[in-house]
């Protein structure tokens, strides 16, 4: 008889992700780096809990997307959300969690009345890239620039 | 959420600004640094914020789907009490936390901590206020018999012993407590919170949302520096210890069990619609949560201590470690972090005054509970008013001179001052019942108030 997984649910950022957080990253970069979960989380926490969101089954945080209301930035007046980081545990991919997790923060932000959902991407990461479009991102007229020092 | 903010009436205001002065004196110092350490943050607001999106119906309770109350008139008698004391209560905690940071903030070990802390205590400022406008907004003193200006000055009137919670009335001895505080005892708060969302008041529960989100910070300002504690022991740092860590949990978790009420009560909150859990469903989840902390902790630690091991095999360790409560690799089982037991060091609710050790294991000898308390508690707590009080009582019920339901009903109380509080000597009361009857507009403005703090919505 097949087993049915356990429910997938979202919820707001809590204290309590930080290390669920930090060994997703690690499986995901191979970087263990308590130091700088602990300040992002804390740091999206402080904005605002429910602007970032972690996905549980069966108890356990299989993904996360910190996010946070802006703007102000770049030049930027009309307040956005801003997507900065998210991570899906490898073995919990497939599952759409990724999806969950976008679709919870667009109703989060449009609620809040941004009108615009906005993040970076490096686009030799293929699979942060494909995503991002799959959700609906798409170019943007605010071009990252950089110049090496 | 959708949030509207508003102020409290001057007078009242006023006896606010006044208490800071005497209780809050580094308020000043947030503001002035506030851009410093919380950059691009929204500028702390000392105001009531009400989350308007908030449910128009009964969630729970005898009256579900009923429209909840929007005035206390449409409350019965017995609901308004029960409510006044939750307010009450509620208010108690976020005044009294303040009194209780501002003794040792200083002593924080580094700026970060301590701005930290400050911006939760001008949180819990902002919480405070919010109560009050529960108070003040509406008229309660038909169905209360008790003057509006009295239920304000009851809760500004306390202070540090003679606070509605018993974890209030604990003076801290260190900075440890400071942060221990912040991510044990306002990890209640976000339960109480969240479980008071679906208040069939609805103002109350308008108010918990805009409180949890401020709330969330409030557990990382314990849990962030309780990390990088354990982090500098695991790689040889001296001064604060796992050890210290540990007393301090076992000075402050028994109070947090006890702030969820009798584990067999919480029956009347559901009935009346103001909670959504009795109080050992609560405080089960509570326990829980807090277990998934320390049990983070140790992994942070042995992380820390151990760095070329894999995430599993340091899982394994610490089981190992817990297990066998012996030393292994080197880390020894007082290292480690341990979730003290439900019955330990309680004074209310079920297994009050029962003998047990901090692991649950029974002690059949008042004096070598006595012995095991001074072991297992911080040094400078046992030298207490509150531990010699503890002491003299668990002896009486060791004796059988008093029973545990009559021990538990006696609340140590350190002080209790019930008149000329203000330490100013200028008048016998914060709330000015003479002068200040004019009102505030009901939305925020930039204008200040004599003697009232300065931060304001813009």
């Amino acid at each position: 008889m097949a087993v049915e997984a356990p429910e997938i649910t979202i919820r707001p950022l809590a204290d309590v992700d930080i290390d669920a957080i930090t060994r997703i990253d690690e499986k995901v970069t191979g970087i263990y780096r308590p130091d700088f979960w602990e300040n992002r989380v804390a740091y999206y926490l402080r904005r605002d809990p429910e602007a970032s969101r972690v996905a549980e089954q069966g108890g356990r945080v299989v993904g996360f997307m910190l996010a946070d209301l802006r703007g102000g930035e770049f030049g930027l007046e009309e307040t956005s959300g801003w997507i900065e980081r998210f991570g899906v545990d490898p073995e919990a991919r497939g599952k759409g969690i990724g999806r969950k997790l976008f679709d919870a923060l667009a109703e989060h932000f449009k609620a809040a009345g941004a009108n615009t959902l906005r993040t970076f991407v490096d686009t030799r990461q293929k699979e942060t890239a494909t995503f991002l479009e799959a959700v609906g991102f798409g170019p943007s007229a605010l071009t990252a620039l950089e110049q090496k020092l | 959420m959708k949030v509207e903010t508003t102020r409290i009436p001057k007078k009242y205001e006023d006896a606010v600004g006044h208490w800071v002065k005497h209780n809050f004196q580094d308020l000043p110092l947030l503001e002035k640094y506030w851009d410093k350490y919380f950059p691009s943050d929204d500028a702390y607001c000392l105001c009531a914020k009400l989350d308007l999106s908030t449910s128009q119906t009964q969630e729970v309770g005898d009256h579900k789907g009923e429209p909840k109350a929007e005035d206390p008139s449409q409350l019965t008698e017995e609901a308004a009490k029960h409510l006044l004391a939750i307010i009450r209560a509620q208010a108690s905690t976020e005044f009294g936390s303040i009194q209780q940071h501002q003794v040792t903030l200083e002593r924080s070990p580094s700026d970060q901590d301590k701005f930290w802390v400050l911006r939760v205590m001008a949180e819990e400022l902002r919480h405070g206020y919010q109560m009050f406008h529960m108070l003040t907004s509406r008229n309660w003193e038909p169905l209360a018999g008790v003057k509006t200006e009295d239920m304000v000055e009851d809760v500004l009137a306390m202070e540090t012993g003679s606070h509605v919670l018993e974890a209030f009335n604990l003076p801290y001895d260190s900075f440890v407590d400071n942060v221990v505080f912040s991510g044990i005892i306002d990890r209640v708060g976000k339960y109480q919170l969240t479980m008071q969302k679906v208040c069939a008041y609805r103002p109350f529960a308008q108010s918990m949302p805009p409180m949890l989100r401020e709330e969330a910070f409030h557990l990382a300002t314990g849990v962030v520096p309780m990390r990088r504690w354990l982090e500098a022991a695991a790689q040889g740092d001296a001064f604060i210890t796992p050890e210290q860590i540990q007393k301090s949990l076992n000075k402050w978790v028994p109070r947090g069990l006890e702030m969820f009420g009798d584990e067999r009560g919480g029956d009347t909150n559901v009935k009346l619609g103001f909670k959504d859990m009795k109080n050992r469903d609560a405080q089960s989840k509570y326990f829980d949560e807090v277990a998934k902390l320390l049990h983070d902790l140790n992994l942070r630690f042995l992380r820390a201590r151990y760095v070329s091991k894999s995430p599993e095999d340091i899982e394994k360790m610490l089981a190992t470690l817990l297990r066998e409560r012996s030393t292994v690799e080197g880390t020894r089982y007082d290292e480690i972090l341990k979730m003290p037991h439900r019955n330990f060091f309680r004074r209310r609710g079920e297994p009050s005054f029962l003998m047990v050790s901090v692991e649950g294991d029974p002690i059949a000898d008042v004096e070598d509970y006595i012995r095991h308390l001074a072991q297992v508690l911080p040094a400078a707590y046992l030298a207490s008013r509150d531990m010699a009080q503890y002491r003299d009582l668990v002896r009486k019920v060791a004796s059988g001179e008093v029973t545990r339901e009559d021990a538990a009903k006696k609340s140590p109380m350190m002080k209790r001052k019930a008149d000329s509080v203000c330490p100013c000597a200028k008048g016998v009361r914060w709330v000015d019942t003479d002068g200040g009857a004019e009102k505030l507009p009901q939305i925020a403005t930039n204008e200040g108030t004599t003697g009232a703090p300065t931060f304001h919505c813009p």
